[in-house]
C-alpha cells in the first residue's frame, strides 16, 4: 500500500515571487501509474523531485503512506528513481550498478545476489551483468536503471523522463515494457514527460501541468475527449486540435448559430443549453474541434464549411489536409489517404460538433453545464 | 588534393620528430653522464655518449658520502616521504575541497572558489616571507610538517578537480542518494572513481612539486638531516672551492632526481590522456 497525497505544495526558488509550482493538489492511489505531462519548464520535474526529496519544499506537505515525507531524506523515502540520462555509476560493472542500492541498505550478501539476479530476469539483462555501462546500448542501459530501481522493491516509483534518450521506434517498445513492469510489480508509478503520446498510452491518470498549475487531473479519455481549457485541448493530441474564432448569434427563429466572417454553423440542442447558461449569447467565443471530427463525407450535413486547400501531410494511414477558412491558423482534417487535392481547390467539409468544444474567448476555459 | 596532404603528413610528422628527438636529448644525456668515469665527465669537447660506462659515480654516491654526518640515503629517505606525503595530501585536500564548491550549494561559495583562483596569480617567492612566519609560529620547523603543510593547499588541484567534477552529472549523485548512500560513500565510490584521470593529473602535479622542492628545505630546515635530496644535490654542484670534487656523484644524483618523475608519468599518463568514461550519460 503507497498512496501519494501532495496538499497546497509550492516551490519557489531563492527570493523570487515566481513559484515554479504552485499550489500542486493530488492524490494518488495506491498502484496507479500517473503521468506528469507538460511542456518544458511547467514545474513536472520540480514536483517530482520534491516527491523524491531531491528538492526543498517551500510550502505545503507530501504524504506517502500517510507519513509526512517533507523532511524526510530521499534515502529514507523508500522510493526509486529513474533518471532521463539513467545516471548509471560508469564505473561499476551492470551487476553493481543494480547491488549499489542492496549494499548501501547492508543486506547480506546471498540476499542481494538473488535480488540482482531475479530483477535482472524480469529485465532480461543477464547476458550484460559484468560489462561496465559504457558498453551497453541505450536500451540496454535504459533496461539497467530500471533495474537498479526495481531490486529494491520501493513503495514508489519515480521517473523523469526516461524514454526521452531513446530512439523513436525503442521507445515505442520501452513504453510498453514499463507498462508491463508496473502490471507485474503491483507499485506506484509518477512518471514525467513532454510526449503528450507517453502520457495517453501509459497513465491511468495524467496531470497535465503549465506554469506550475495544474491545468487537469483525469484519466486519458477523458484529458482527450473533455479537456478543461484551451491550453490541455491544443497540448493533447497530434495533430492538434483546431480552433476557430467565431461568435454566438441568436437567429430570428431563436436558434443559436456559431459565426465566423466566413461561415455560420448551427449548434446543437445541448451546446445550444450550455451557452445558454454560460450567458455566451452574442459574445465572441472558441470553438475546438479535433482533425478527426472533420470530415470530408456526410455533404447532407447542416454543419458544413468549405475552406481552401493548401497543404497536406500524409502519415500512411491518415492525411491531413491543411485549409483555410479565414482563421489565423488553417483548419486541419484528418482524412482518408486516398484523397486528393489540387492547390486553392476548394474542400467541403463537415463539422462533426456533437464531438466540438466551446471555449471561453478570456479564460480559455472549456464550457460546461 | 590527397597527395598534397600526405606531403603535408610527413612534413608534420617530421618535425615533430625532430622536436621530440630534441626533447629527449638532456634525457639521454643525464643517463650517459652518470655512468662516465671522471677523466670521460671533463673531457673537452663534451661528449655525449659514454665511452667506458662504470658505476664508479653511484659507488662515489653511496660509499663516500655513507661516511659523512648525514648520508645521502637520509637525504633520499626524507624526500621519498615527503613526496609521498604530499602526493596523497594534495589529491585528498584538494578533491575534498573541490567536491563541495561543485556539487553542493552554500554560502560564500563563489566568494571561496574566486580567492582560490586568485591564489593562481602568486608566485611562491611572494609568499615566502609569510609562510615563513606562520611554519615558524606553528613551531614546525624541522619537521616533516615544515615540509609538507606549505604544499598543502594546491589551488591548481582545487581548480582542475572542480573543472573535472563539474562535468560528473547531479543525476550520479542523486541516483546515490536515493540508492542510500551518504556523502562519504557518495563521494568515494562514485565520485572519486568518475575523476581519476584528474586525480593522476593532480598528483603528477603534486610529485614533482615536492621532489623538486628546494624550498622548503633552505628556509624550514636547520638540521641537515631533515633536509631533502635536491637540496643535497644542490650542495654537490654549488658552494664548492673547486667544481671537479663530486660531479661524478652530481651526475648520479642527478638522474636519480629523474628517473622517479619518470616513472611516476609513464605510470600515470595513460590515466591521464584517457578521456573521461562517460558511459551511462550521453
Amino acid at each position: 500500500m503507497a498512496g501519494v497525497r501532495i496538499q497546497h505544495l509550492y516551490k519557489r526558488y531563492g527570493k523570487e515571487k515566481q513559484a515554479v509550482v504552485s499550489d500542486f493538489e493530488l492524490e494518488i492511489k495506491d498502484k496507479e501509474f500517473i503521468v506528469f505531462v507538460g511542456p518544458s519548464g511547467c514545474g513536472k520535474s520540480t514536483t517530482l523531485r520534491m516527491i523524491a526529496g531531491l528538492e526543498e519544499v517551500t510550502e505545503g506537505e507530501i504524504f506517502i503512506d500517510d507519513q509526512l515525507v517533507n523532511k524526510l531524506p530521499p534515502k529514507d523515502r523508500d522510493i526509486s528513481m529513474v533518471f532521463q540520462n539513467y545516471a548509471l555509476y560508469p564505473n561499476l560493472s551492470v551487476y553493481e550498478n543494480i547491488a549499489f542500492g542492496l549494499r548501501m541498505r547492508k543486506l547480506p550478501k546471498h540476499e542481494i545476489d538473488l535480488a540482482v539476479k531475479q530483477a535482472s530476469r524480469v529485465l532480461e539483462i543477464e547476458p550484460y551483468l559484468h560489462r561496465k555501462p559504457k558498453d551497453l546500448s541505450g536500451g540496454q542501459r535504459q533496461r539497467v536503471a530500471l533495474g537498479r530501481a526495481i531490486v529494491r522493491n520501493p513503495k514508489l516509483f519515480l521517473m523523469d523522463e526516461p524514454l526521452s534518450n531513446l530512439d523513436a521506434k525503442l521507445r515505442v517498445t520501452m513504453r510498453m515494457e514499463i507498462t508491463k513492469l508496473h502490471k507485474k510489480l503491483g507499485t506506484t508509478f509518477i512518471y514525467v514527460t513532454h510526449d503528450q503520446i507517453e502520457a495517453m498510452t501509459m497513465a491511468d491518470r495524467i496531470v497535465v501541468m503549465k506554469g506550475g498549475i495544474i491545468q487537469q487531473c483525469d484519466t486519458p479519455e477523458r484529458v482527450y475527449s473533455k479537456p478543461a481549457n484551451m491550453f490541455v485541448a491544443g497540448f493533447i493530441g497530434s495533430p492538434p486540435i483546431n480552433f476557430i474564432q467565431g461568435r454566438i448569434v441568436e437567429t430570428p427563429i431563436g436558434r443559436l448559430e456559431f459565426q465566423t466572417n466566413r461561415f455560420q454553423l448551427k449548434v446543437n440542442e445541448a451546446e445550444e443549453y450550455i451557452l445558454r447558461s454560460n450567458n455566451q449569447v452574442n459574445k465572441s467565443i472558441i470553438l475546438g474541434i479535433r482533425p478527426e471530427n472533420v470530415k470530408l463525407e456526410g455533404l447532407f450535413s447542416e454543419t458544413i464549411i468549405t475552406g481552401i486547400y493548401r497543404d497536406n501531410e500524409l502519415m500512411g494511414a491518415d492525411r491531413f489536409l491543411y485549409l483555410d477558412i479565414g482563421q489565423e491558423k488553417p483548419l486541419i482534417a484528418r482524412v482518408d489517404p486516398d484523397n486528393r487535392f489540387n492547390e486553392n481547390e476548394k474542400v467541403k467539409v463537415e463539422l462533426d460538433l456533437s464531438k466540438a468544444h466551446f471555449f471561453h474567448q478570456e479564460t480559455g476555459v472549456r464550457l460546461t453545464e | 588534393m590527397r597527395s598534397s596532404n600526405l606531403v603535408a603528413r610527413i612534413s608534420f610528422n617530421t618535425f615533430m620528430l625532430a622536436l621530440s628527438v630534441f626533447m629527449i636529448l638532456p634525457i639521454i644525456y643525464i643517463f650517459n653522464h652518470a655512468f662516465k668515469p671522471y677523466h670521460e665527465l671533463f673531457v673537452y669537447p663534451p661528449t655525449f655518449f659514454v665511452k667506458e660506462p662504470n658505476v664508479q659515480n653511484f659507488v662515489e654516491l653511496f660509499w663516500v658520502t655513507a661516511n659523512s654526518i648525514v648520508p645521502v640515503t637520509r637525504y633520499l629517505f626524507n624526500s621519498v616521504v615527503i613526496s609521498g606525503l604530499s602526493v596523497l595530501g594534495v589529491t585528498i585536500v584538494s578533491a575534498l575541497c573541490a567536491y563541495p564548491l561543485s556539487k553542493h550549494p552554500f554560502p560564500g561559495k563563489k566568494f571561496i572558489f574566486s580567492t582560490i583562483i586568485l591564489m593562481l596569480m602568486f608566485t611562491p617567492e611572494i609568499v615566502q616571507i609569510p609562510r615563513y612566519l606562520v611554519v615558524s609560529e606553528l613551531g614546525i620547523m624541522n619537521t616533516y610538517w615544515g615540509h609538507l603543510l606549505p604544499i598543502l593547499a594546491s589551488p591548481v588541484a582545487v581548480f582542475l578537480l572542480k573543472q573535472f567534477i563539474d562535468q560528473i552529472p547531479d543525476s550520479l549523485i542523486e541516483a546515490s542518494k536515493i540508492d542510500g548512500a551518504n556523502e562519504v560513500v557518495t563521494f568515494v565510490r562514485i565520485v572519486i572513481p568518475m575523476c581519476m584521470p584528474a586525480i593522476a593529473t593532480v598528483a603528477i602535479l603534486a610529485f614533482q612539486n615536492s621532489w623538486g622542492n628546494i624550498e622548503t628545505s633552505t628556509l624550514f630546515m636547520q638540521d641537515d638531516e631533515m633536509k631533502n635530496f635536491p637540496y643535497f644535490l644542490s650542495t654537490l654542484t654549488n658552494n664548492l672551492a673547486n667544481n671537479v670534487a663530486r660531479q661524478g656523484a652530481a651526475a648520479v644524483a642527478a638522474l636519480i632526481m629523474l628517473i622517479p618523475n619518470l616513472i611516476f608519468f609513464i605510470i600515470l599518463q595513460s590515466k591521464v590522456i584517457s578521456t573521461m568514461a562517460h558511459s551511462g550519460i550521453k
